[in-house]
């Protein structure tokens, strides 16, 4: 009988202990998993699922209890309403008390309202469009620079180099006008500019932009778009036969930018970058091999981004001290402050983190150089 | 001026090209069946995958991979027609819900198959480039505006002076006189899909490789013959013609003096006066009841 009594209570406290274990919390994910963006969502989903891997390794203690993290991906296909739709179906249905992602600016725009009206923080972890965290929304975080961040580092570089007249072609959306008016804002007024022209996601033909670009006189062309309009827009405007500096995001910064066209035509090209894959640089190697170790293939600057933001995630709800109720990881997410692969992750007052910038150039091998900043620039193969 | 008028006549006569080959796929079907299928941007995209595929696995030969994805395309439209279209015949509602449903399938199924990223085929016709003065284009533009003539020509040929070509025709026009005749309505419906599948998929096999194939490639195409079907005149094939390259034309040289953005705008601007002024289109016939 004391046998069976002691049997009963060692079974108890081990399924106790277990139950403790994998006590799991799920964080909701909105981001384009199908659609135009597909490719660009793919990169932010490998960097939250590399996150929760090596977080789930160990768990995270929160207020003496162990948790793991579960992710609960709604696929918004950069639509408004999807995107509304599913952020009203992680808060109301799925019950989240925080989530992440979010590809597309104008998709933020719906989501966001609900974020602060429903008390469930959103961090978003790509889109760039500077009004974002601007709307005196407290529950909306963004870890990735905005495009004023990212586009300061690269006009200080177009103002040192024989850029003039500068040339755009960039998004028909927040991203892109917001990108090409945070450039001019910053240039001088007396600063020439050429063409400017804007075309749709999907777009795939640039001759009726190259035919302006060539009309203008441009000298550099910047193309505010991301890795498969930009892949065509380069190659198409060199096919066309015009010989411009190409100024880029930091989508065309990659080995597999590269494997969409080749040395010859990224020649000398810069581009800004929140996350110059092969920078010698500790935190950001780790990463890499991390990323490359799981998914065989160079990281990505979303991914890192979406990888940083879990664990700020996290960081928040140990602050917290409880993994529920969004005003409690609202107010954490505020007072986090740690070392991201990105960088030096914490919010300002407007949910705004800010990250270092760089600026990258492609050598004639087919290697990268860091080239700003200055204490962090790096030669061929290290950018 | 005139280099850039010059450049831009070029590439829109190219892009006009792609979709005077949609235009006559969606001209055709519904001529002979009055069915609108807005599916054919999708097939359109089916045929850019399938080159890609043949290309790269099976035959290192551009032109024999866009045969096979031609033909690949053939079938796959008679089994549209026989499975889906043909049960759904008399219900002009439901041909237009299952065509939108096989988009949805299809390019979910494209992207389950080759992935969400892009494909870039890079043959020699697109890396050889045609110096014209300062000018450059890739031979592919030019490959793409000769392979259209030569398929619009056979089309016309086919249609004009072969028995299944007067028999379409007559299909067309008196579906009950055809079967009086001893005309098979259900081989030329058949026969019908197999031609438009086989030109969408020979447009797609043409633009993937000068610009990228994905799976969203045949939206664009497929609106912009949509709308030169209806400039052109519903049903007419010269409409389709004239209506797919004065599309490609007015929207590429519209660019040179309205911001780039604006030139879909300009394209359904005219398609609207056109449904304003003269419903019938340009080379359509005009019918009771409309004004």
């Amino acid at each position: 009988m004391r046998k069976l009594v002691l049997s009963a209570a060692l079974a108890t406290a081990l399924f106790t202990q277990t139950a403790h274990a994998q006590e799991v919390v799920t964080v909701g994910i909105v981001t384009a998993q199908t659609g135009p963006l597909a490719a660009a969502g793919k990169f932010q989903m490998n960097g939250f699922n590399l996150a929760v891997e090596q977080i789930n390794k160990t768990g995270f203690d929160v207020a003496g209890k162990n948790y793991k993290l579960a992710l609960k991906v709604y696929d918004t296909h950069c639509s408004t309403s999807e995107g509304a739709s599913a952020m009203q179906r992680l808060i109301s249905v799925d019950q989240v008390s925080v989530v992440l992602g979010e590809l597309c600016s104008p998709v933020v725009s719906a989501e966001a309202p609900l974020a602060q009206d429903e008390k469930v923080p959103l961090v978003i972890t790509v889109p760039t469009a500077v009004n974002l965290t601007e709307q005196n929304n407290p529950y909306l975080f963004r870890i990735n620079a905005h495009n004023g961040q990212l586009t300061k580092a690269l006009v200080d570089y177009i103002l040192s180099a024989d850029a003039q007249p500068l040339a755009f072609i960039a998004w028909n959306n927040d991203a892109g006008r917001g990108g090409v008016n945070g450039v001019k804002a910053l240039l001088p007024k007396d600063y020439k500019l050429g063409y400017v022209g804007y075309f749709n996601v999907g777009e795939v033909d640039f001759s009726s932009h190259i035919t302006n670009i060539r009309n203008s006189g441009a000298k550099s062309v910047m193309l505010l778009m991301d890795e498969e309009p930009g892949a065509l827009a380069i190659r198409q405007i060199r096919d066309a036969g015009l010989k411009v500096q190409f100024i880029g995001t930091l989508a065309m910064g990659s080995d597999r930018f590269l494997k969409t066209l080749s040395a010859a035509y990224l020649d000398g090209m810069v581009q800004y970058s929140a996350f110059p894959p092969n920078a010698p640089i500790e935190r950001i190697k780790n990463f890499n091999e991390a990323y490359r170790a799981k998914f065989n293939e160079e990281s990505h600057g979303f991914a890192a981004q979406s990888y940083d933001a879990v664990f700020a995630v996290v960081e928040a709800m140990k602050k917290a001290g409880k993994v529920k109720g969004g005003a409690a990881i609202r107010d954490g997410l505020s007072a986090v402050s740690f070392d991201g692969v990105i960088g030096k992750i914490s919010f300002d007052n407007k949910g705004q983190a800010s990250p270092p910038v760089y600026i990258t150039e492609w050598c004639h091998d087919g290697t990268r150089k860091v080239i700003f900043p200055k204490e962090m620039s790096a030669a061929c193969g290290g950018g | 001026m005139a280099t850039a008028i010059f450049e831009q006549l070029i590439n829109g006569t190219m892009m006009g090209s792609i979709y005077v080959l949609m235009a006559l796929g969606m001209v055709l079907i519904y001529g002979v069946m009055h069915v609108l299928n807005f599916a054919h941007g999708v097939l359109f995209m089916t045929g850019g995958y399938l080159t890609h595929l043949f290309f790269f696995n099976l035959t290192g030969s551009y032109p024999l991979a866009i045969v096979l994805s031609i033909l690949t395309l053939a079938l796959i439209g008679v089994v549209l027609e026989g499975v889906i279209f043909r049960p759904l015949r008399d219900n002009l509602r439901m041909q237009i819900v299952a065509s939108v449903g096989l988009i949805l399938i299809i390019q979910n199924g494209v992207i389950q198959l080759w992935g969400p990223r892009a494909l870039q085929m890079r043959t020699s016709s697109v890396s050889s480039l045609v110096k014209v003065g300062q000018l450059s284009f890739t031979m592919q533009h030019f490959v793409i505006i000769a392979v259209v003539v030569s398929a619009v020509t056979a089309l016309y040929l086919f249609l004009t002076f072969t028995r299944l070509g007067t028999a379409m025709r007559a299909t067309s026009q008196h579906p009950e006189a055809a079967i009086v005749v001893g005309i098979n309505p259900n081989r030329i419906y058949a026969l019908t899909f197999m031609i438009a599948c086989a030109l969408a998929g020979l447009g797609g096999a043409l633009l993937g490789p000068l610009f990228l194939i994905f799976p969203q490639m045949g939206d664009a195409p497929m609106l912009k013959a949509l709308s030169a079907i209806v400039i052109g005149g519903m049903g007419s094939i010269p409409g389709a013609i004239v209506g797919g390259f004065g599309i490609g034309v007015v929207e590429s040289l519209s660019t040179l003096v309205i911001p780039s953005d604006y030139r879909d705008t300009i394209v359904f601007a005219i398609l609207i006066l056109m449904l304003l002024l003269r419903p019938w289109g340009l080379f359509g016939v005009r019918v009771r009841g409309e004004h």
